[in-house]
């Protein structure tokens, strides 16, 4: 049994009503939106697009989100 | 997202069939790093052929039904030996997908021989640059980098691409920037960085100032976006929330399901959704196993998996996080061996972990987007 058996109260970031995170995003969307394509922008240089298949590293992550920490980020069930 | 009363969608009860397994081929770790969880890693308690003949009758038909992977993990799974981690191989039908998660300190060309012959893809430990590395170190105690090191520049001389996973223990800015740099001088194409956690073994605190923490994921948007060679699972995950929310389509992001994560401990026990409860046991909780792929098969076990004791609490807490948690379309939930480790049961919501490597991570990609609007 860990140490810890205390309940923790919940972490209260700034502005993080109830519906405020979604909120937040789209207030920061020029911001967002141009990070978006150089993301997109990124992916397609590593070749990483759907179907695409390898050997390498990166094809395995299409796979599995985040593998192979083997943790799925925030599961990822069929 | 929805708001508190308005429920979000998916993560609603555990999936009968996993996206993949992970094995322990061993218990063994030739490494002995601070801040591992792994109870049993100074001992060699090998994973008998049997087991993973169990796995594989279970594992080869969703293999032939769609992608499938196995991720041998530790231990260190190259301490198990190529004969016998080939041995337990060799029942896994040949569209089944083989990884292992290395600290890399035994690669050498035969490894190298190995990987390529069984298709096997590799992920590296390493913490950054040799002064981030104090806490990996032999079994004596010395740093374990050059070793790690080594193995590295063997997959390199070789051609053989490779992930890298990063444990970052006091999130700070002025480290990130430090961090992604040596990476994309590693030449690893994917990243993923776990911010240390309390779990296992590991009683190490996990609290750290929010800021600080919000500051560190900040700076590695920005060091990213420099030069987004690599495939940084952060960034990715976050970015893909944003999209998401930003087209009207977060609610349907999260999965049906939790996938079951079996891991196939080297008895034959299976623990579900953390593999870092594998080999504790709890007066509450019992061993927390669902079963052994040696008594029944696997698929059977996983298809009862809901009925598991503390499973059952922790489903109730994935509910109880999707009613108050402003993050859970971004998060889907804190992991459970966090709720365990953390807070002494599964059905607790917040965890250090869920501020450090969920809320933190998101509101720092938001901070970034809006100081380069």
């Amino acid at each position: 049994m860990p140490e810890t058996t205390s309940d923790r109260q919940p972490e209260r970031t700034a502005g993080a009503s109830p519906a405020g995170v979604a909120e937040r995003v789209r207030d920061a969307a020029p911001g967002l939106i141009a990070l978006l394509r150089e993301a997109e922008t990124a992916r397609r240089l590593r070749a990483e697009v759907a179907g695409a298949s390898g050997g390498g590293a990166v094809c395995a992550w299409n796979h599995f989100e985040n593998i192979p920490t083997f943790y799925n980020w925030n599961n990822r069930p069929r | 997202m929805a708001a508190r009363g308005q429920s979000v969608g998916g993560m609603r009860g555990v999936a009968a069939v996993p996206s993949y397994v992970v094995m322990q081929p061993t218990t063994l770790c030739n490494l002995d790093c601070a801040y591992c969880y792994l109870p049993l890693r100074a001992a060699d308690r090998r994973m008998p052929v049997p087991v993973a003949e169990a796995v594989a009758a279970s594992v080869n038909p969703w293999a032939s039904a769609g992608r499938f992977s196995v991720v041998w993990h530790g231990g260190e799974p190259l301490a198990a030996g190529r004969e016998h981690l080939a041995a337990l191989m060799a029942p896994f039908a040949p569209e089944v997908e083989h990884h292992v998660q290395t600290n890399a300190t035994l690669i050498d060309d035969a490894w190298c021989d190995f990987f390529q012959e069984h298709g096997v893809r590799v992920s590296v430990s390493v913490d950054g640059p040799r002064e981030r590395n104090g806490d990996r170190v032999t079994r004596a105690g010395r740093p374990a980098y050059d070793r790690i090191m080594r193995g590295v520049s063997v997959l390199r001389r070789r051609g053989l691409p490779f992930s890298a996973l990063a444990v970052v223990s006091r999130p700070r800015a002025g480290l990130a920037a430090e961090l992604y740099d040596y990476f994309l001088d590693l030449g690893c194409d994917v990243l993923g960085i776990n911010i240390e956690e309390t779990e296992g073994v590991n009683t190490r605190g996990n609290a750290h100032d929010q800021a600080d923490v919000t500051a560190f994921w900040a700076e590695l948007v920005a060091a990213w976006r420099r030069e987004p060679r690599i495939h940084l699972r952060e960034i990715e995950w976050s970015l893909r929330y944003a999209a998401a929310v930003l087209d009207g389509v977060a609610d349907d992001l999260l999965p049906r399901q939790l996938d079951p994560i079996p891991t196939i401990g080297h008895d034959g026990s299976v623990t579900v959704l953390s593999p870092e409860l594998a080999g504790f046991t709890d007066p509450r909780y019992g061993d927390f196993s669902s079963g052994n792929v040696l008594e029944s098969p696997l698929a059977e076990i996983l298809a009862g998996a809901e009925r598991t004791p503390w499973v059952g609490e922790f489903l109730a807490g994935v509910e109880a996080c999707r009613d108050t948690c402003p993050y859970f379309g971004f998060c889907g939930g804190g992991h459970a061996a966090n709720r365990y480790f953390e807070l002494g049961r599964f059905d607790g919501t917040e965890t250090e972990h869920c501020r450090n490597s969920k809320i933190r991570l998101l509101e720092g990609v938001l901070e970034h987007a809006r100081d380069h609007q």
